[in-house]
């Protein structure tokens, strides 16, 4: 069986994560691969319908995910989570969880997320309706050392996504081209 | 009382590491940061250690000292020249001190062999030959010091694949010299004490593969993941005892001259240069040979670089170089065209580079000495400049003069420790030329007017 192994997206709300999950998962599955996006709301509706965005709640969140991460790879599933996982501590456990692990940093400038904003909630965060919003109440820590970083300020999805995929070649997650 | 000043410099300091990824395992640098100011120091075009330090010393630019890296072309002539303290003519901030009677020890700061006269001592920096040579001012002091230090170790050989020696002899090296500044630090009379250590450049440029997880060549669970950042944190500790050591009137900066990233790759500038048509080799070269003047047939060459962690192109002018094809009225267009070729190099999947192309009359004040026509940097210095020949590529995975991983960035640490202060402040835009004038400020000595940088203040 091939090793499976978890691409983990982080970053702000609206810098990208969804759209590099998608395309990424896309890309994949034409190498022959067996995928599974963990990806934001969806995931958080069914696998987390009692929790809020507490830190702890977050965290438990987080944990939940990488659990379930962790059984699909070691099944040898490559697995692509996109989750705002704002707390670097959050992102170790995922990382010891998990093994075979590529944390990929979706950087993108606060003012870019919030012109942005697909999803409206930075225009609710700074009108009050919510004040838990990563990036505007709560806090986001950068990661200090991801394997991969894509500024999708700068990047196209596809050089985005053709880092991440560089970096599963180099380190033996997926043959080189 | 009057104040004193202790410079740590850190050759190769990466902001990133200090401020972000390795502070809280700083307890002494973290504790630094609270009293004074800090943030990153825009380094100087081009970012090498010779002529970043003396930059740093004499706030004036690369041009104006005629200084553009270790090694030079001779004046218009195909050969070479290794800088030295013999090619500092411009007053650094210790020979300003001495005019005003002030005290300076200055230890391995580049380039100081051999040794230069100072109202105080010196020790000088790795390019020495070795031991035997005078490495002191006065003489004396290689005596005393040998006494009770040994011989002093100038450098450690660090572009090998034995990356178990490089660790333990570029420890017994910083270990040696963090005990003789110790020893001058507490022996000697100073106004300003000024120390460079290498060792950080050589950890770098062997370790930098093993835990930086974006590097195309780290491999998960290495043995050396913590290499680099237990050399930081037993830096740290050395600092911790120096600040022990000074009282509350010394002001302590640790600075850099230039910060590091992982390396991508090495461009073939030589390589690229025949293919674009502006260099012809005589003969079939063997897969990297170097660059001989020999063996280019100068009659058909109008350009030809050097390599390292930025590359130097050079015009082979008629009536300039001796055998220069390229007619003084169209230096200009063929410097034009090749800035616009080289914007256009990207990477081996075609990938954008960020390529930065530089004219030295252009970014300098003046122009002395014998500087390149072009200073380029290849994805603002991701990628090293090869310059040897004979590949069917333009990109190698490795540095072509021996291992390395690692290549220079723009920016490096600016710590300024006052411990009568009572906030620490980040700072913004500072720059290398600053650190001359603040230190003279802190002095109490008036800042020369030639001198390019700005006070920083507190």
């Amino acid at each position: 069986m091939r090793e499976g192994f978890g691409v983990w997206l982080t970053g702000l709300p609206a810098s990208g994560k969804t759209t590099i999950a998608r395309t990424l998962e896309k890309a994949l599955r034409r190498r022959g691969l067996r995928v599974e996006v963990l990806d934001g709301d969806e995931v958080r509706r069914n696998l987390s319908p009692d929790l809020g965005f507490t830190r702890k709640d977050r965290e438990t969140h987080a944990r939940r995910v990488a659990y379930v991460a962790k059984l699909l790879v070691r099944n040898g599933v490559a697995v692509i989570v996109g989750l705002i996982s704002p707390y670097r501590n959050f992102r170790e456990h995922a990382r010891k969880q998990i093994g075979n692990f590529v944390e990929v940093w979706v950087r993108c400038p606060l003012e870019e997320c919030i012109r942005r904003d697909p999803k409206g909630l930075y225009e609710k965060a700074m009108r009050g309706e919510i004040n838990d919003l990563t990036g505007i109440q709560d806090p986001y820590e950068e990661p200090l050392n991801p394997e991969v970083t894509v500024d999708t300020s700068k990047e196209s999805v596809e050089e985005s996504v053709n880092k991440i995929i560089k970096k599963l070649e180099n380190l033996g997650y997926l043959p080189s081209t | 009382m009057s104040r004193k000043v202790l410079i740590i410099g850190l050759d190769c300091a990466a902001p990133e590491l200090v401020f972000e990824k390795f502070l809280d395992e700083l307890p002494n640098l973290r504790k630094m940061l609270g009293h004074g100011v800090h943030g990153r120091l825009k380094t100087c075009i081009p970012p090498i250690t010779i002529p970043a330090w003396m930059v740093m010393m004499t706030s004036r630019d690369p041009g104006t000292l005629g200084l553009y890296g270790f090694r030079h072309k001779k004046s218009y002539s195909y050969d070479v020249w290794i800088a030295s303290s013999r090619s500092i003519k411009h007053k650094t901030v210790w020979d300003i001190l001495s005019e005003r009677g002030l005290k300076s020890c200055v230890v391995s700061v580049p380039p100081s062999y051999p040794p230069k006269p100072v109202n105080g001592c010196m020790v000088s920096c790795f390019i020495t030959p070795d031991a035997t040579k005078d490495y002191t001012y006065p003489k004396e002091l290689k005596g005393e010091l040998e006494a009770r230090f040994g011989e002093y170790i100038f450098d450690v050989e660090f572009r090998t694949e034995d990356r178990d020696r490089v660790l333990k002899e570029t420890y017994e090296m910083t270990r040696q010299h963090f005990n003789v500044i110790k020893y001058l630090m507490q022996e000697k009379e100073w106004s300003l004490f000024v120390f460079v250590e290498i060792g950080l450049d050589r950890i770098h440029h062997a370790f930098w593969k093993f835990f930086d997880r974006e590097h195309p060549k780290y491999v998960p669970n290495n043995r050396y993941e913590n290499v680099v950042k237990e050399y930081y944190k037993y830096l740290d500790r050395e600092i911790g005892d120096l600040l022990n050591l000074v009282d509350d009137e010394t002001v302590v900066l640790v600075v850099s001259d230039h910060g590091a990233k992982g390396m991508k790759g090495a461009f073939c500038i030589n390589q690229w240069l025949i293919r674009e048509g502006y260099l012809t080799i005589k003969g079939k070269p063997e897969r990297g040979a170097r660059l001989e003047e020999s063996q280019i047939d100068w009659s058909k060459t109008k350009a030809w670089g050097w390599g390292g962690y930025y590359a130097r192109i050079f015009v082979n002018v008629e009536g300039r170089e001796p055998q220069g094809i390229v007619p003084p009225e169209d230096y200009e267009k063929t410097l034009d065209e090749l800035t616009e070729k080289l914007k256009q190099i990207h990477g081996p999947n075609g990938e954008k580079f960020d390529n930065r192309i530089y004219r030295p009359e252009e970014i300098y004040d003046e122009l002395n000495g014998d500087s390149p026509d072009l200073i380029v940097y290849l994805d603002n210095l991701s990628w090293r400049s090869a310059g040897t020949i004979g590949y069917d590529t333009l990109y190698l995975s490795e540095n072509d003069t021996g291992p390395d991983d690692a290549v220079h960035s723009e920016y490096g640490v600016f710590i300024l420790y006052d411990p009568k202060s009572e906030t620490g402040t980040e700072l913004q835009n500072l720059s290398i030329f600053d650190v001359a004038p603040t230190v003279l400020s802190i002095l109490d000595v008036p800042v020369p007017e030639e001198m390019k940088g700005k006070t920083i203040t507190w």
